[in-house]
């Protein structure tokens, strides 16, 4: 952003500053169940500004809905989240439907997508909206939400799809585009609101081989653009070069963190050392 | 058949259709009846589209999140009411009971019409809403789009295009049933052709007059929905 007040910036406008030396985002002892079934079995952990942190583990340890836990899109059954110093979930006082008992459901909703436009998420199958262009898919939430002008987010539109590289696709709709670039849609889209921190839930995963690392790459630049990242994903390389921290989830539990050589080189966990050799192999 | 016959058959026709439709300007009870039918069917459907609409919102919204817990409750007993009794029944009930303190038989009929279109509606964009994709809810949220905003900007205009036809089939449906206005004697197109047999005992050609044009609007609007449904293709999925 240019050098404007950060009053007259709506993109910056009723955010809460982060408390000083406070993570961006602390969790703990996070649990979800769906039924009877138990996914996160209390996760504690703290993402801290400027951080990258790639998650990794096997399918079905809990990756993706821990990474959906921390934007709420799934309501965690108990434990505690503070983003940018505010609680935003308190443990213990959630109903089935994620209710705030100590609010009314509108103001829990209003806190509720003041938060979520400030962690954008890129997920796996790209989710665009097919019946809008690549621009209003890009558009649609600074305008409906940021209230800024036409000429603003446009402007701010163009600027991101140069940054993905599809600057000449903004009149295309997403059916037209590959999966690599509309991925590359979808990251630029969630840009668009000036997240303090993005989310990537296996971002590759159901991409074609050969476009796998036009995505990558466009992480990377965000990545070296000191951009907050969490990202769930199977691309060990990415992890080994671009994170600051691997969490290994597995059964619900995170069972080893650090920084990606201790990691990669000499897991401690033997779980860890099992995953790792497999994945090796493939 | 030899020439004199059919020019004897010809001079029938030509004096029948005289006195069905320019006698005593009798054309009139069908451009009327045009008129009115086309009156009762076009705000019908847009009350239907409305109801529909608030309807099937509530519905999803309830089997998604189970609030609205009562309203879904209303909701469900006046689709179940209205799809299980004939629309005869209801215009009977709607004119004669619910209404029998208004006095205008149109106003009546785009009522009755109206209400009973939107519980159709309601299912049809019911069950568009089901077939769009998790995933484009969870986009529109992720963005910070409140639950509402999500509904009108992101779900509901695919839900619409994918049920497209079904709609103009229900629209259809709706304009042809408007013909049993005349149970309440509403003098709308159908029962203009009625008039004008017990008038004259002719039939055949008020009758194949008014069917010809309930054809033909038919067919114009499916022209035009065939029209609508080429334009949304193009632009986009």
């Amino acid at each position: 952003m240019t050098t404007q007040s950060q009053k007259s910036d709506p993109f910056l406008s009723d955010r809460p500053v982060v408390e000083p030396g406070r993570p961006l985002i602390e969790v703990e002892d996070l649990h979800k169940s769906f039924g009877s079934l138990q996914v996160l079995k209390g996760i504690t952990t703290t993402i801290n500004k400027g951080e990258v942190v790639v998650v990794i583990g096997p399918s079905g340890g809990g990756k993706s809905t821990f990474l959906r836990c921390l934007n709420l899109l799934e309501t965690p059954t108990s434990g505690r989240i503070w983003f940018g110093g505010e609680e935003i979930v308190s443990g213990g006082s959630l109903q089935r439907d994620g209710t705030d008992l100590n609010l009314s459901h509108r103001a829990r909703e209003r806190n509720l997508n003041r938060y979520r436009s400030d962690m954008g998420m890129v997920f796996q199958r790209f989710n665009l909206f097919p019946h809008m262009t690549v621009l209003e898919n890009v558009t649609m939430a600074p305008l409906a939400i940021r209230h800024v002008s036409r000429q603003a987010a446009y402007d701010k539109a163009m600027e991101l799809l140069s940054r993905v590289g599809l600057p000449d696709k903004a009149a295309a709709y997403p059916q037209q585009l590959s999966g690599g670039q509309m991925q590359r849609i979808a990251i630029a889209r969630a840009l668009a609101m000036e997240p303090r921190v993005m989310l990537f839930d296996e971002p590759t995963s159901a991409l074609d081989p050969e476009m796998v690392g036009e995505v990558l790459s466009v992480m990377k630049e965000l990545a070296a653009n000191h951009m907050t990242m969490v990202v769930v994903t199977h691309e060990m390389n990415f992890a080994r070069e671009v994170a600051d921290r691997i969490l290994f989830l597995e059964g619900g539990n995170i069972l080893e963190q650090g920084a990606p050589e201790k990691i990669f080189n000499s897991p401690q966990n033997a779980r860890t050392r099992d995953f790792l050799g497999k994945v090796k192999k493939d | 058949m030899s020439l004199a016959r059919f020019s004897a058959w010809w001079n029938d026709q030509s004096e029948n259709f005289y006195l069905c439709f320019v006698k005593n300007d009798r054309w009139r009870y069908i451009t009327d009846g045009l008129g009115r039918t086309l009156e009762v069917a076009l705000a019908a459907v847009l009350l239907g589209a409305l109801l529909g609409f608030i309807l099937a919102i509530i519905r999803s919204t309830h089997d998604k999140h189970g609030r609205l817990k009562f309203l879904n409750a209303l909701a469900r007993l006046y689709i179940t009411v209205i799809r299980g009794t004939p629309m005869t029944v209801q215009l009977l009930i709607a004119y004669f009971i619910v209404f029998s303190e208004l006095n205008d038989k149109v106003l009546v009929a785009i009522l009755a019409f109206g209400v009973n279109s939107g519980a159709y509606v309601a299912e049809i964009i019911r069950a568009g809403i089901v077939s769009i994709d998790a995933g484009q809810m969870e986009a529109a949220r992720s963005l910070g789009l409140s639950y509402t905003q999500g509904m009108a900007r992101v779900v509901l205009p695919q839900a619409v295009r994918n049920v497209l036809p079904a709609l103009g089939n229900e629209f259809i449906v709706l304009l042809k049933d408007t013909s049993i206005a005349s149970f309440i004697g509403l003098d709308d197109l159908a029962r203009g052709g009625s008039i004008i047999r017990s008038q004259t005992y002719q039939a055949y050609i008020p009758f194949l007059a008014v069917a010809a044009i309930y054809l033909v609007l038919v067919m114009l609007f499916s022209k035009l929905l065939t029209r609508l449904e080429r334009h949304l293709q193009r632009t986009g999925a």
